[in-house]
C-alpha cells in the first residue's frame, strides 16, 4: 500500500513537472547563467587556470539551483490547498517525505545531466572520463543529502509566512558539510584525477551524512508537515 | 449546552461522537467544549457566523487538525489515536477543490484512487465521471475547467473511496445553478449510504437536507434541534442566539 | 535544599567564584606557555570553555526539542529558546576570543581553521533558528518547527566540525587529544576551573532567563484574558 502511494505521489509530481516544466526550466536557466557569470567573475584572462575552482563553482551552482526546485516542490501543494487533500488520505507522512525527496532528486539529476556536459565544455581541460563513474557517485550521494535535508526544511518553510525566503536561511548552514565534501571530491576528480583514498573518505562521509539525516527526517517529518 | 447529545433512536450507532472538544490556536481558544453526536445515516447541518469554529470542527473530524482537549470519534475510531481508519472513512468537500490544476481529471482521480488503495480504480472513476457529467472532460487538464466543473470533480474526489462520513464545508458557495442541481441530485442519491456533517450559510438548503440542526457561535453550540423547523422560526432563533453578545 | 542550591542567585555566585578563581589561577599560577604564544595564550582559558559551554547550550536545546515533540509543554519550548539564545551569544564570544587569539598568535584576525569556521557556521545556523521563529505566527506550530530545527541543527554541528577539520587542512593547535591533555598540571587545573565556572554561568543564565520568559508568557496570557 505504501509502495503504491509512494509511486502515486512521485508519478503525480513527475507528470506535473514534465507537463509544465516550470521548475526544470528555471533551474536550468539559472545554472547556465551562473556558468557565464563565473567566466566573467574569474577574469576574462584566458590564461587563468580555473581548474582548482571547478568543484566549488559546480556545487555552488547546484545548491542554489536545488533551492529553486525545493521551493517549487511544495509551493503548488500549498497554493492549491492540495496539501490538505494529501493529508486527508490514509498515508503515512513519512511516505510523503520519501516520495517528495525522490521527486526532487530526479529533477536535480535531470538538471545535472544537462549542465555537467556544458560545464565541462566551458571549464574543464582535462578529460575525466576515466573517473566518470566516481564522479556520478559523488553527484548521487551529495544530491541525496541535499534533497533529504532540503525536502524536510522546505516542508517547514512552506508553512511559514516567509515561504521561499526562509528556505535558504535554514538550509545553507546545514548543508555546508556536503558542500565541503562534494567540492573537494569534485575538484580532485577534475584537476588531478581521483585519489582513491581521499575520495573514498569523502564518499563515506557523504553516505554517512545522508544516512544520519534520513533518519532524522524520518523521526521528525510528522511534525514538519500537517496541522 | 455542553451536555453530550445522544440521539434518541436506539440501535442507530453514532458515526460521529464529539465530547468536550476544545481547540486553541496559540492563545486563541477557537473551540470551547463542543459536544454532539451524529447517528449513522444522519445529516447534521451547522450554522453560525464566520469565525464561530465550524470549519475548525470539520477539520478536526477530517483529522486535518488534532483536537486540543476532549474526545472525537468518527466511524468508531478516535481521531487522535487512530487517524488512519478515520481518513479511510471520511471525505471532505470544502471551498477549495483540492485538485491538481495541471493534471487531467483522470490523472487527479487516479492519484487519489491510488492513495486510498482502491481496488476497482478505473471502473469507479468512469462511474463517477458519468454521474457528475464530466466524462467528456476526462482527459482535459483541470486548469481548463470552470469553477462549477472543478467543484463537481472535487465531489468525485471526495466520494471516490466510498467514505462513510461526508464532511461538507459550504459546498454550494460559488456554484453555478447547473452545478448546484448536480450537487443536490448527487446528495439525494447518496443520502442513504452516508452520514453527513455540513457547514453552510444557505439556510434553505440546510433546513431541507438536515436531520439535525445546530448553531455554533464563539466556539460553542448555542442551539440545537431536530429537523423540521420552519425557515421563519429558524431565522428568529438564529437572530436570537447569535445577535446576543453573551453567547460565548 | 536542592532548590536553594540550584536557584539562579546561588548558581551565579558559584559561577562567579569559579570564574574569578580560574582567572586568578590563569594569570598568577599557570606558567606562561613557553612553547608558542607567550602571555596571550592565556585567552585559551576562556576561549575553549566558552566554546564548550556554547555546545552544551545547544545540547540542552536539542534535548528540550525532543522533549517538546513528545509532550508539547511550553516549558520545553522556553528552555530550548533560551538555550539557543545563550548558545548563540556564547558562540559569538568564541569567535571574538578566537579572533583575538589568532591575532596574537599568528598575527591574523581570521584564519580558515576548523574551530573558527565551525563556529561561524554555527552562528549562522542558530541565527536561522530565530528567523524561523519569527516567521511562524501560531505558537504551537512555532515551537514544533523550532524543535525540529534545533534537533537537525545540533546533529549537524559535529558533522560540520568533522568536515572542516578533516577535509581541508587546519592550523588550530589540537589541545585535548585522547589520553594526553597537552597541558601540564597547573595549566590543566586552571583550565578545568574556568570550564566549571563557565558551565555554572550557563546554568545560572538558563535558569534566570527561563524564569523571565515564563513570566513574560504569563503576562501575555493575562493581557489576553483581560482584553479578550
Amino acid at each position: 500500500m505504501a509502495g503504491r502511494q509512494f509511486m502515486a505521489i512521485l508519478r503525480k509530481d513527475l507528470i506535473r513537472e514534465l507537463r509544465t516544466r516550470e521548475m526544470l526550466v528555471s533551474m536550468f536557466l539559472f545554472v547556465m547563467l551562473a556558468l557565464v557569470i563565473f567566466h566573467y567573475a574569474f577574469g576574462v584572462d584566458t590564461d587563468a587556470d580555473l581548474t582548482y575552482f571547478t568543484g566549488g563553482m559546480l556545487w555552488v551552482t547546484f545548491i542554489f539551483s536545488a533551492l529553486l526546485g525545493l521551493n517549487r516542490s511544495f509551493a503548488q501543494e500549498k497554493d492549491e490547498q492540495c496539501l490538505d487533500g494529501l493529508l486527508l488520505c490514509p498515508v503515512d507522512r513519512v511516505t510523503i517525505f520519501f516520495a517528495k525527496t525522490s521527486g526532487n532528486l530526479v529533477f536535480l539529476l535531470i538538471i545535472q545531466a544537462v549542465s555537467v556536459p556544458v560545464f565541462t565544455l566551458f571549464f574543464i581541460e582535462r578529460s575525466y572520463l576515466a573517473d566518470l563513474g566516481l564522479f556520478v557517485l559523488v553527484l548521487l550521494l551529495a544530491d541525496l543529502g541535499i534533497c533529504t535535508l532540503g525536502t524536510l526544511l522546505a516542508t517547514i518553510s512552506m508553512s511559514t509566512r516567509a515561504r521561499d525566503l526562509l528556505l535558504p536561511i535554514v538550509f545553507l548552514p546545514l548543508i555546508v558539510p556536503v558542500l565541503i565534501a562534494a567540492t573537494s571530491a569534485t575538484t580532485a576528480i577534475f584537476a588531478d584525477g581521483a585519489d582513491l583514498g581521499g575520495l573514498a573518505a569523502r564518499l563515506g562521509f557523504l553516505a554517512a551524512f545522508d544516512a544520519v539525516f534520513m533518519i532524522a527526517a524520518y523521526g521528525t517529518y510528522d511534525f514538519a508537515i500537517g496541522e | 449546552m455542553d451536555a453530550p447529545v445522544r440521539d434518541v433512536s436506539e440501535g442507530s450507532p453514532l458515526e460521529v461522537e464529539v465530547d468536550g472538544l476544545r481547540k486553541t490556536f496559540g492563545r486563541r481558544e477557537v473551540l470551547r467544549g463542543l459536544s454532539f453526536g451524529v447517528e449513522r445515516g444522519g445529516f447534521l447541518v451547522m450554522f453560525g457566523p464566520n469565525g464561530a469554529g465550524k470549519t475548525t470542527t470539520l477539520r478536526v473530524l477530517a483529522t486535518l487538525l488534532t483536537p486540543g482537549k476532549g474526545s472525537v470519534r468518527v466511524a468508531g475510531h478516535d481521531v487522535r489515536e487512530d487517524p488512519m481508519p478515520v481518513r479511510r472513512a471520511v471525505g471532505l468537500i470544502s471551498h477549495s477543490p483540492m485538485l491538481y490544476l495541471d493534471l487531467t481529471a483522470q490523472e487527479n482521480l487516479r492519484f487519489y484512487a491510488d492513495m486510498y488503495g482502491l481496488e476497482d480504480r478505473e471502473e469507479r472513476i468512469t462511474e463517477l465521471l458519468e454521474r457528475l457529467e464530466l466524462t467528456h472532460r476526462r482527459y482535459d487538464v483541470v486548469r481548463t475547467f470552470s469553477k462549477g466543473m472543478r467543484q463537481r470533480l472535487a465531489i468525485a474526489r471526495a466520494i471516490l473511496h466510498r467514505p462513510r462520513v461526508l464532511l461538507l464545508d459550504e459546498p454550494h458557495s460559488g456554484l453555478d445553478p447547473r452545478a448546484v442541481d448536480i450537487l443536490d441530485g448527487l446528495l439525494g442519491e447518496i443520502r442513504e449510504e452516508h452520514t453527513f456533517v455540513m457547514v453552510t450559510h444557505h439556510i434553505q438548503k440546510g433546513l431541507e437536507l438536515a436531520t439535525r440542526l445546530m448553531i455554533v457561535d464563539g466556539g460553542k453550540i448555542v442551539w440545537e434541534h431536530a429537523a423540521g423547523v420552519a425557515p421563519d422560526t429558524f431565522n428568529a432563533v438564529y437572530r436570537e442566539h447569535v445577535q446576543d453578545g453573551s453567547a460565548l | 535544599m536542592v532548590k536553594k542550591l540550584t536557584s539562579a542567585p546561588a548558581l551565579f555566585a558559584a559561577a562567579g567564584a569559579f570564574l574569578v578563581t580560574g582567572l586568578l589561577l590563569a594569570f598568577l599560577y599557570a606558567p606562561i606557555d613557553v612553547s608558542s604564544m607567550g602571555f596571550s595564550q592565556k585567552i585559551f582559558y576562556y576561549h575553549a570553555p566558552i566554546a564548550e559551554t556554547a555546545l552544551v547550550a545547544f545540547g540542552i536545546a536539542f534535548v528540550a526539542a525532543i522533549l517538546y515533540l513528545r509532550d508539547p509543554d511550553p516549558k520545553w519550548d522556553r528552555l530550548g529558546y533560551v538555550s539557543v539564545r545563550l548558545g548563540l551569544l556564547f558562540s559569538l564570544l568564541v569567535m571574538a576570543t578566537g579572533m583575538i587569539w589568532g591575532k596574537a598568535a599568528w598575527d591574523a584576525w581570521w584564519a580558515w581553521e576548523p574551530r573558527l569556521t565551525t563556529f561561524l557556521i554555527v552562528c549562522f545556523l542558530y541565527a536561522a533558528y530565530f528567523v524561523l521563529r519569527q516567521v511562524v505566527e501560531e505558537e504551537s506550530r512555532r515551537a514544533t518547527f523550532a524543535a525540529v530545527f534545533a534537533i537537525v541543527a545540533f546533529i549537524d554541528v559535529p558533522i560540520t566540525f568533522f568536515a572542516t577539520r578533516y577535509m581541508p587542512e587546519g592550523l588550530h593547535p589540537v589541545v585535548i587529544t585522547a589520553g594526553d591533555t597537552g597541558m601540564e598540571g597547573s595549566m590543566f587545573l586552571s583550565f578545568m576551573i574556568s570550564m566549571a565556572g563557565m558551565t555554572l554561568l550557563l546554568a545560572a543564565l538558563v535558569r534566570s532567563e527561563v524564569a523571565a520568559e515564563r513570566l513574560k508568557d504569563e503576562i501575555d496570557d493575562l493581557k489576553i484574558r483581560i482584553g479578550g
